[in-house]
């Protein structure tokens, strides 16, 4: 009888093992994981992975969505555990948080057999301020690039007899367009909603603002340009045509003006492919402009020279993490996607803008399908006042920090001015902690 | 004292005892007790990034305590808690007598009332955020207003207390509906042939009988509600301009652990948390001697 259990024990633990090494690969390929948290780009994403996988028939890639909501909460929690996906889209927010900590490989020498400065003859300044540690060496191939372009229904412009959106429009034709539009459909004008990227900071760094200076140790929203921004970003609201931040928080600013309820919003140029495709009966009634001009920008040491015009441009990499056990393969992949070919690929599915110069312009094939009903150049004319997406290696730190001073201004309860300086100081305060490695 | 001597026989079976609870203690002490001590380590460390703490003292507890925001969550925990404890379990008990009672499609009603708790919380949050929804929703149609329930600070709490009174009311319901037939119908023939009323009936029969129930549904209701965090998540984010007046220790915890990466402080909260939920449960255990009959 005694025998009995540890007989069964002993099977037990072998069914157990048997059962763990199922999970290895059975085919004698190399299965590789690869996370993105855009559903939009996973056509785009596959297509990339299946030329390499041609070329490379022992290689497997399967690519895996996660939500933008958990991307990050999962990744820390993989990467503390060693157990990261093989190749993973990074964002400038969180690369130097990764890379400080050294969870990234180095890819700086992976063109070395290629050709020498290979990153910096085909890929922007932006684009390698994207992929740079604190270091100065390169942890990630740059993927893409985007920017914050103004969306406007010409429909209610021609309702109300104002003329569309040119290169000279300024933030005074921009809320003068909103009232007449109001009053002559009812309907929103310009909807400022509560955002950075694809709100407020192209705002401030028109005006001469800046939201970190160019060493990112100190926050500039407490300077003149930078309130003088915000006060014009945040008003907007009070006005009639502008919905508040109540509505906006229940109502998203896209989704109003894509139900025709709003004339204008902010949006990035990654969003604009799926729009077409998702609001087919809208085709051909609504079209992108140049976001608008500062009308009396500030200037200060620390201004961009930008001329009273910004946009927010940003772009992503493909990285990995250090201690990864198939470094070898999963490195000739990442190196793949830098390639002209795969970045052509990626362009076409119209995915996002590639980040490979020259090759920017494969994105255009996608909207061609649907006749090209916007106007494309916009885009590619906004590259030339791009600013870089401002982030340090505190930046995961402040951002939930600043959006909860920010919504106390939103909600009335904290003045515009001494919220600002409380932004900066927040930012300052967390930024030196990082710094002092604490 | 020595241990009485066990025989060969008394001790295998003992330790068969030991063989068969084991996967629940190995369990109960991987999953909950060992993360449990870790987290009170936490609290008392920096979270530097993946993983790497330095200890810190009682820094994260000084800023705690100091912080307004802290303050607001624990009141609206606690009001949270308020708004939707003794009204669920009123309402509870109250559906729980109508589906006692002999009505047609009793069935149909009782499946009905468990249905919220079978939905996925995610979506039952997404519908009502909707029935909320101060433009286009269908609550401030019925009642022709015009009320911003989810981002108007006075109103926000009591949004998601109505939700999560309403996803609870079917569960609690059903738990209440076994203690009441578990009530003999001898007991109120008894009463009503010495002339008793139907209110004096509920209150000298039923409600006795039923509050050792009672005293679970409440407890396991309240510390449900302390936890409140998934609700608040789904309706809400962190543009709504009345987010400092509707976000509870645990969405608290979970800005500070996962999205500002500040393990240390927000390890800390849940400890406050976990501290306030025992001196509640504490209260209510020595409180039930005053109200819970066990036997008859």
């Amino acid at each position: 009888m005694k025998k009995i259990p540890r007989m069964m024990a002993a099977v037990l633990a072998l069914v157990m093992l048997l059962s763990l090494a199922g999970c290895g690969s059975s085919d004698g390929k190399t299965h590789l994981s690869f996370q993105i948290w855009d559903t939009n780009q996973r056509p785009g994403m596959e297509a990339m992975c299946a030329a390499y996988t041609a070329q490379h028939p022992d290689v497997v890639i399967d690519v895996q969505v996660v939500s933008w909501g958990e991307y990050w909460t999962k990744l820390e929690a993989a990467a503390e555990s060693n157990t990261l996906p093989d190749i993973f889209w990074m964002h400038t927010n969180q690369l130097l948080y990764y890379a400080d900590f050294g969870m990234l490989a180095d890819v700086t020498n992976l063109y070395d057999d290629v050709e020498s400065g290979y990153y910096q003859n085909h890929f922007s300044e932006i684009s390698l301020g994207n992929i740079s540690g604190s270091d100065g060496r390169y942890y990630g191939v740059p993927k893409d690039k985007d920017v914050g372009v103004l969306v406007y229904n010409k429909e209610m412009f021609d309702a109300a007899g104002v003329p569309y959106p040119d290169d000279d429009w300024t933030w005074d034709d921009l809320q003068e367009a909103s009232q007449k539009i109001h009053d002559a459909t009812g309907n929103y004008g310009y909807m400022a909603h509560m955002d950075d990227q694809l709100g407020y900071w192209s705002y401030l760094y028109a005006n001469g603002g800046y939201a970190l200076t160019a060493d990112r140790t100190t926050c500039g929203y407490d300077q003149p340009g930078g309130k003088e921004a915000f006060t014009f970003y945040i008003n907007m609201q009070k006005e009639n045509w502008c919905p508040d931040q109540t509505f906006f928080t229940q109502n998203g600013a896209g989704s109003t003006f894509w139900s025709e309820r709003g004339a204008m919003f902010q949006e990035g140029s990654w969003s604009l492919l799926s729009a077409i495709e998702d609001y087919p009966e809208l085709r051909g009634k609504w079209d992108i402009a140049k976001l608008p001009k500062a009308p009396n920008p500030v200037h200060t040491e620390e201004s961009l020279d930008v001329d009273g015009r910004a946009c927010m441009s940003n772009g992503l990499c493909y990285s990995t993490g250090a201690h990864n056990k198939r470094l070898d393969v999963v490195l000739d992949v990442i190196k793949f996607f830098g390639t002209e070919e795969a970045n052509i690929i990626q362009g076409n599915s119209g995915a996002a803008i590639p980040a490979y110069l020259g090759t920017e312009e494969s994105w255009r094939t996608a909207f061609e399908q649907f006749g090209s009903p916007i106007n494309l150049d916009i885009i590619f004319d906004s590259f030339d006042f791009a600013v870089q997406v401002p982030f340090n290696s505190a930046s995961p730190r402040w951002k939930s920090q600043v959006a909860d001073v920010l919504s106390q201004i939103y909600a009335g309860n904290q003045e515009v001015s001494s919220g600002l300086d409380k932004m900066a100081e927040v930012v300052n305060y967390e930024t030196a902690r990082k710094l002092a490695g604490n | 004292m020595s241990k009485p001597k066990l025989s060969i026989a008394e001790r295998r079976e003992e330790n068969w005892g030991w063989f068969m609870v084991a996967p629940t203690i190995i369990g109960l002490c991987v999953l909950n007790i060992w993360p449990f001590i870790q987290t009170i380590y936490t609290s008392f460390c920096h979270h530097e990034g993946f993983g790497h703490y330095k200890f810190i003292g009682i820094q994260n507890y000084i800023d705690m305590f100091s912080s307004g925001e802290f303050w607001k969550a624990t009141w609206n925990t606690v009001w949270f808690c308020f708004l939707t404890v003794p009204v669920g379990v009123i309402l509870a008990l109250f559906v729980a007598m109508l589906l006692n009672t002999k009505v047609k499609f009793k069935g149909g009603f009782r499946t009905i009332f468990f249905l919220p708790l079978v939905c996925a919380p995610a979506a039952v949050a997404m519908v009502w955020q909707w029935i909320f929804n101060g433009e286009y929703g269908i609550l401030n149609q019925l009642l022709n207003t015009k009320i911003q329930w989810i981002t108007n600070p006075k109103t926000a709490i009591v949004a998601v207390a109505i939700v999560s009174v309403w996803s609870s009311v079917g569960y609690d319901a059903v738990l209440l509906l076994a203690g009441l037939q578990n009530i003999p119908k001898t007991l109120y023939e008894a009463n009503s042939i010495d002339g008793a009323g139907r209110v004096r009936q509920f209150f000298t029969i039923t409600l006795p009988m039923i509050s050792p129930t009672m005293f679970s549904v409440l407890i396991m209701r309240l510390m449900s509600s302390m936890k409140v965090y998934d609700l608040i998540y789904m309706m809400s984010d962190d543009t709504n301009p009345a987010m400092a007046d509707m976000q509870s220790l645990m969405y608290l915890f979970y800005r500070s652990s996962f999205v500002a990466g500040d393990r240390g402080y927000g390890s800390a909260i849940v400890i406050w948390t976990v501290g306030l939920i025992l001196l509640v449960t504490l209260i209510q255990f020595w409180g039930q001697k005053k109200w819970v009959t066990y036997d008859i």
